[in-house]
């Protein structure tokens, strides 16, 4: 049993062995700033609490506890619920009143393509790849946004001559946002995980600087890397250094084909610091059927605004395996002679390395692998690139070669009246 | 039971004020929003944080963060493909609105 003595301006009942809770906290009230800044009265009060709780001598104690306990519990509830509504309608009143007019939105369609050649082994690939969005917004809170992909893995099969190969096709996310206010956008739907920053930020082709997923990707978002549920999550200032980002998932296990996703529950949070342009954040998820196995993972970005240099790194860790890969990207734009052409030029390497775990699996892999990458990338223009990468892959299977020369493109149509009345 | 019942009550006169808040901040905007159009027409200084500037900063801080700038399209297609990556990229509400004014400008 834990007990504590009286502290200034705590009244004891004795007529009934009993501690005041109410009197406590109205005695504290009155007992001066300092006393109600002090925040040990709140420790003090769940330590009561627990105490009468647990007394087995009088059985009417221990459920008059319980009761304030529950009361207590209900306002803090209905405090809590009153602060949310509050926080967005004083958030809202802030933007709206010093916001110029905004643009209304339109629906869009939009596509990521690409032409990928990889050589794995010595052995060609062509990796055709258009990867469709559409984007519609209803009204000020409300949005559906999908996107699928259709690629396809043509190769030369023995004793052929040709390419062959079938296409693949994928319901990426098929979703329904609704944002509720400055601090939660609430989905629900067909979404991508978000665990770590590869899958929801930097999958897309026209995006990637390096055209190999990462060995770890599969680790924490699945063999669709998409959940089926529903997710609440949304990004604000803590201060004027911080920001902070939050997403909290639930997916129901779905065997459609295209459609395919894990029963699951998780979450992420990052901090952002706008100043050094650094985001450190953590991932985690717990597994709701099969062995219920934890996953959890680390991401950090780094984007220095004297150099143009993205760093991007991530490690995940599942019972199936655990791994990391560090990507720096460098832009030759400091370069003064001939900037025209230098200035289009990206500089890119991964290294990374898997190590299996307890449940090994064939995806992502079955040993423990270490690839590195080097890639060079030409903007032809913002929405169209040339890619090009060698990396050499060393596991127990086999050591090889990996290169990849590529095209991708990006087009944004609008779906009505893009401009401003 | 008479607290969750407390709770509903103060759950709706908050939603009603809300409402009442939402309606009344409206107008506000839109005067402002006036000035705002009038000021940055006529030349004349305009609110600092919504300029080109801070709105490009916002832009590499976040945007800049996982893509090249993008070229500029119509205001509206902006204005849904900000929402799009508020969303994905789980942009603050003030950056969302201060990229889109930098990419419509």
């Amino acid at each position: 049993m834990i007990s504590s003595a009286p502290v200034v301006g705590e009244s004891v009942d004795l007529a009934n062995g009993t501690r005041d809770y109410h009197k406590v906290y109205v005695a504290r009230q009155h007992a001066g700033p300092r006393a109600r800044g002090d925040v040990r009265w709140l420790a003090l009060l769940g330590k009561q609490m627990i105490c009468h709780i647990d007394a087995t001598a009088s059985p009417r104690l221990a459920r008059s506890a319980l009761t304030r306990a529950i009361a207590v519990a209900s306002k803090c509830l209905a405090g809590s619920v009153l602060l949310l509504l509050a926080l967005p309608l004083w958030a809202n009143a802030q933007s709206q009143q010093d916001s110029p007019t905004l643009p209304k939105p339109v629906p869009v369609f939009s596509a990521g393509m690409g032409f990928i050649t990889p050589f794995e082994g010595g052995q060609p690939h062509l990796d055709p790849l258009i990867s469709p969005v559409f984007l519609v917004p209803l009204g000020e809170h409300w949005l559906i946004e999908s996107r699928d992909t259709f690629e396809s893995d043509l190769s030369t099969p023995p004793g052929s001559n040709s390419f062959h190969g079938t296409v693949e096709k994928e319901v990426d996310y098929l979703q329904l946002d609704y944002i509720a206010n400055p601090y939660l956008t609430v989905t629900v739907g067909r979404y991508l995980t978000p665990f770590g920053i590869y899958n929801e930020r930097l999958y897309p082709i026209w995006i990637r600087d390096l055209q190999s997923d990462p060995l770890i990707l599969p680790l924490g978002t699945g063999p669709s890397g998409a959940g089926t549920g529903a997710m609440a999550r949304g990004g604000f200032s803590i201060s004027p250094r911080v920001n902070l980002n939050y997403a909290a998932y639930f997916s129901v296990l779905s065997t459609i084909s295209r459609l395919d996703s894990d029963r699951l529950a998780g979450g992420r949070v990052g901090f952002f610091f706008p100043g050094p342009r650094v985001e450190i954040g953590t991932s985690f998820q717990h597994l709701l059927q099969d062995d219920h196995s934890n996953a959890f993972g680390f991401h950090f970005e780094w984007q220095p605004s004297v150099v143009p240099l993205d760093l991007r790194s991530e490690y995940a860790r599942s019972s199936q395996g655990s791994g990391y890969w560090i990507e720096p990207a460098y832009r030759l734009s400091q370069i003064t002679k001939g900037q025209d052409f230098f200035s289009r030029v990206q500089l890119v390497g991964r290294m990374q390395q898997y190590f299996v775990g307890k449940a090994p699996a064939e995806d992502p892999l079955p040993v423990d692998t270490k690839q590195f990458e080097l890639g060079v990338n030409y903007y032809f223009r913002s929405d169209l690139r040339g890619v090009s990468s060698y990396g050499r892959q060393f596991s127990a299977q086999g050591n090889e070669n990996v290169w990849t020369v590529g095209v991708t493109y990006r087009f944004v149509l609008p779906l009505g009246n893009g401009e401003m009345n | 039971m008479r607290t969750l019942m407390i709770a509903a009550a103060i759950c709706t006169m908050s939603l009603g004020v809300a409402q009442a808040a939402r309606a009344q901040g409206r107008s506000k905007s839109t005067s402002v929003s006036a000035r705002a159009v009038t000021s940055a027409g006529s030349g004349t200084a305009q609110n600092q944080e919504f300029s080109l500037a801070e709105g490009e900063k916002r832009f590499r801080q976040n945007c800049g963060r996982c893509h090249v700038a993008p070229d500029k399209y119509p205001p509206r297609v902006m204005a849904t493909v900000l929402r799009h990556m508020r969303v994905r990229a789980t942009i603050t509400d003030r950056d969302a609105k201060l990229i889109l004014w930098y990419m419509t400008q």
